[in-house]
């Protein structure tokens, strides 16, 4: 059994987790749901093993190129995902949220993707790597689960309003409130892993904590429009629908600031 | 005066800066920063004028910028000290006489009837709120008892503690930009160089280089002594990512740079006619070496680490890195020069030998040595400890505003024919549907001692 082989089940597993969730959400019956609910799990186990052995394999952090931060990310995606399952039980957030992930495992194995282990490069060779990098993709994967939770807000709020009798399950205030408790986990992830470990790195390999490199601006860019989202719901009160655009909106700078700033502009944390 | 009082306490004001802030520091990632003005010229043409002019091609160091990031700081400061007297009133010196109808317009809150004296109920009620670690104060005024039970409450100052945290970590920014001191300096193995900054002087001891199985670097690791009045007080190897701290000045391995001032090569010889001929010769540039064979000397007249041939068709280096190795080797066999070529380390099927002789020679650039010198960088960032502090605040702060959940109940106890009424409402800073389960149970405890 090799990482790639894993990795390959682990992506099989999700895909057919991804066609029940679907075919839960047309056929409304909630087992097919909890059937798709355990193939993630059990992909969820093979993909913790491939990452662990390409841990071994590689002999540093599973994120040094894109392949396998993508895969981390889809890792900690799922991994997001059953911790909100498991306490706020919204089934009807895993169909859109397992696409993402499906997303990103297929970006990962694209051939664009080189995947081959290289060895690291001076600068990265320190615990840092994965403090900094695992704990902002953790607070990354929460920000993509309060995307989609607010995506599907959107649409439910929209619903309801049409036809106002109806009352849809989840309810748009739950999908709201669990919106906001994706962000009241993930900003403190992100703050604590992207920029606060990212700052102390910078400055024991680097020798200054802030540079203005294109990754780090566009962090506290994100930082900034989930302040803004929190500014706006905890002090002005602004719940609903602008809620949701904005923590939509600070999904999408997060998603730039992943991929983006790689692939457009350059800078210090060009390294895979 | 009042009116800007009142913008810097405003919340809208904060967002609108909030969003400029966002928006032009993004601006600052698709603008390529601190170039020279030609650069700019040459990309955007007539655009660059007006982006130098509004000092986007510095922008983050443009004074605009700054006065962005003056006005947030001081819209922070304004709001959270405005927020802070009465919540501290509130948290510190609580009013505990209340009315009756405070604790209806709350949105969790009841009211029970208790067959017991208000003394009994009193004192239950006091045993259950403390059973669940509330602090309770309490008085008395006109045969009414009033109770006030709170429990964490920090949780009421943490986006204070977070503001807090952002403030420290500006003055850091502040402090850093300006008492910073930064110099690099460019060592060869057993140079001391001056600090007179630092009142010190620095040896290399040693310089190593140490690459991975395909020749990639690995590390560089420089032993580096800090002398002080000619006397040594301190040696350490110090290596990327770990840096030597003394005194409030650091010292961090940057990166290295070749000396190309007399480099030698290693070449292998072979000859086609004869496979199993080798010959490995190892030469300094400009160096004539004779070979045992056939009478025949050889010599390397150049030496470029990163060989290219120009627009204007020169040959020459694109760097001072080794990312194209290339010798320029002559032959001679008496005084007649019989062979002359470029041979590339990277690329040996590109090497071009043009002989005057027919000779059945290869060549083969199999390695070069040269001193490198070790790049060390020396800071003092008296601004960095702020931003540790600051750090901890910020993280201490986001914990209490979304994790520590204070939590408040006001109780009105009135005793009547022996019976007790009581009023009851709770405030939460956070997840307040688990403050209304508590609240709930506290109440149907209270009901069994009916």
């Amino acid at each position: 059994m090799n990482e790639s082989i894993l990795f390959q089940i682990a992506f099989i597993l999700y895909v057919i987790s991804a066609i029940l969730y679907f075919s839960f959400l047309f056929s409304k019956k909630e087992n097919t749901a909890g059937i798709g609910f355990k193939f993630a799990f059990v992909g969820l186990l093979f993909h913790t093993i491939a990452l662990i052995l390409r841990t071994i394999e590689c002999g540093h952090a599973p994120f040094t190129n894109m392949y396998e931060s993508l895969s981390f990310l889809s890792w900690a995606s799922i991994l997001a995902y059953i911790i909100i399952e498991a306490k706020y039980k919204i089934l009807k957030a895993g169909p859109y949220f397992i696409l993402i992930v499906i997303a990103l495992m297929a970006l990962a194995s694209s051939p664009l993707m080189p995947k081959e282990a290289t060895p690291l490069v001076p600068a990265l060779q320190s615990y840092w790597l994965w403090l900094h990098v695992s704990v902002t993709l953790f607070g990354e994967a929460f920000f993509a689960m309060a995307f989609i939770t607010s995506i599907m807000y959107l649409r439910t709020d929209l619903r309801e309003k049409k036809n106002k009798v109806v009352k849809s399950s989840p309810s748009s205030e739950k999908l709201d409130s669990i919106s906001y408790r994706c962000i009241a986990i993930g900003f403190p992830l992100f703050t604590l892993g992207g920029l606060i470990f990212g700052m102390i790195w910078a400055y024991k390999a680097w020798g200054r904590y802030w540079s203005w490199d294109p990754k780090e601006t566009w962090s506290l860019i994100t930082w900034f429009v989930f302040a803004l989202y929190l500014h706006t719901r905890i002090v002005m009160g602004w719940k609903g629908r602008l809620s949701a655009y904005i923590a939509a909106i600070g999904f999408l700078a997060a998603l730039f600031t992943y991929f983006g700033v790689n692939y457009l502009l350059a800078g210090l944390h060009s390294y895979g | 005066m009042k009116s800007i009082f009142n913008l810097f306490t405003s919340v809208k004001f904060t967002i609108v800066l909030l969003i400029f802030f966002t928006l032009s520091s993004g601006l600052g990632t698709f603008i390529p920063q601190q170039r020279s003005p030609d650069e700019y010229v040459a990309r955007f043409g007539q655009l660059a004028n007006v982006l130098i002019g509004l000092q986007l091609t510095k922008l983050y160091q443009s004074l605009w910028f700054i006065v962005l990031l003056c006005l947030l700081a001081l819209n922070i400061i304004v709001c959270t000290l405005n927020r802070l007297s009465p919540k501290f009133k509130k948290v510190f010196r609580p009013r505990l006489i209340i009315k009756t109808k405070e604790l209806i317009a709350l949105k969790i809150m009841t009211k029970l009837k208790i067959n017991k004296s208000l003394d009994t109920t009193k004192k239950e009620l006091k045993r259950e709120l403390s059973s669940r670690h509330y602090r309770i104060k309490e008085t008395e005024k006109e045969k009414k008892a009033f109770l006030l039970a709170r429990k964490k409450i920090l949780g009421w100052f943490g986006a204070d503690v977070v503001h807090l945290g952002i403030i420290i970590i500006l003055v850091g920014g502040i402090t850093s930009g300006l008492g910073g001191f930064k110099k690099n300096l460019i060592f060869s193995e057993g140079e001391v160089l001056d600090i007179p900054e630092a009142g010190i002087k620095l040896r290399l001891d040693k310089f190593e280089t140490e690459y991975y199985p395909n020749s990639s670097v690995k590390d560089w690791k420089s032993t580096l002594t800090i002398l002080k009045k000619d006397k040594p007080v301190l040696s350490r190897v110090i290596e990327v990512n770990h840096p030597l701290s003394y005194k409030g000045f650091v010292f961090y391995q940057s990166s290295v740079e070749w000396d190309w001032t007399n480099p030698s090569v290693e070449i292998w010889i072979k000859k086609s006619k004869n496979p199993s001929f080798l010959r490995k010769i190892k030469l300094k540039v400009g160096e004539k070496v004779r070979l045992e064979y056939e009478n025949t000397q050889i010599a390397v007249l150049y030496f470029f680490p990163d060989f290219v041939i120009n627009e204007r068709n020169e040959i020459t280096t694109r760097s001072l890195q080794p990312n194209n190795p290339a010798a320029f080797i002559e032959g001679w066999q008496a005084d007649e020069k019989i062979f002359s070529g470029w041979i590339f380390t990277r690329f040996p099927d590109y090497s071009r030998i043009h002989s005057n002789k027919e000779t059945d020679f290869s060549f083969e650039l199999k390695d070069f040595k040269t001193d490198q010198f070790s790049v060390i960088q020396v800071r003092k960032d008296p601004g960095a400890n702020f931003i540790w502090a600051g750090c901890t605040l910020l993280m201490l702060g986001l914990f209490l505003a979304f994790y520590w959940s204070s939590r408040e109940i006001k109780v009105i106890l009135e005793e009547m024919f022996g019976k007790t009424e009581i009023t009851a409402g709770g405030v939460a800073s956070k997840n307040k549907d688990a403050f209304q389960v508590e609240f709930k149970k506290i109440a149907a405890n209270l009901r069994r001692l009916n």
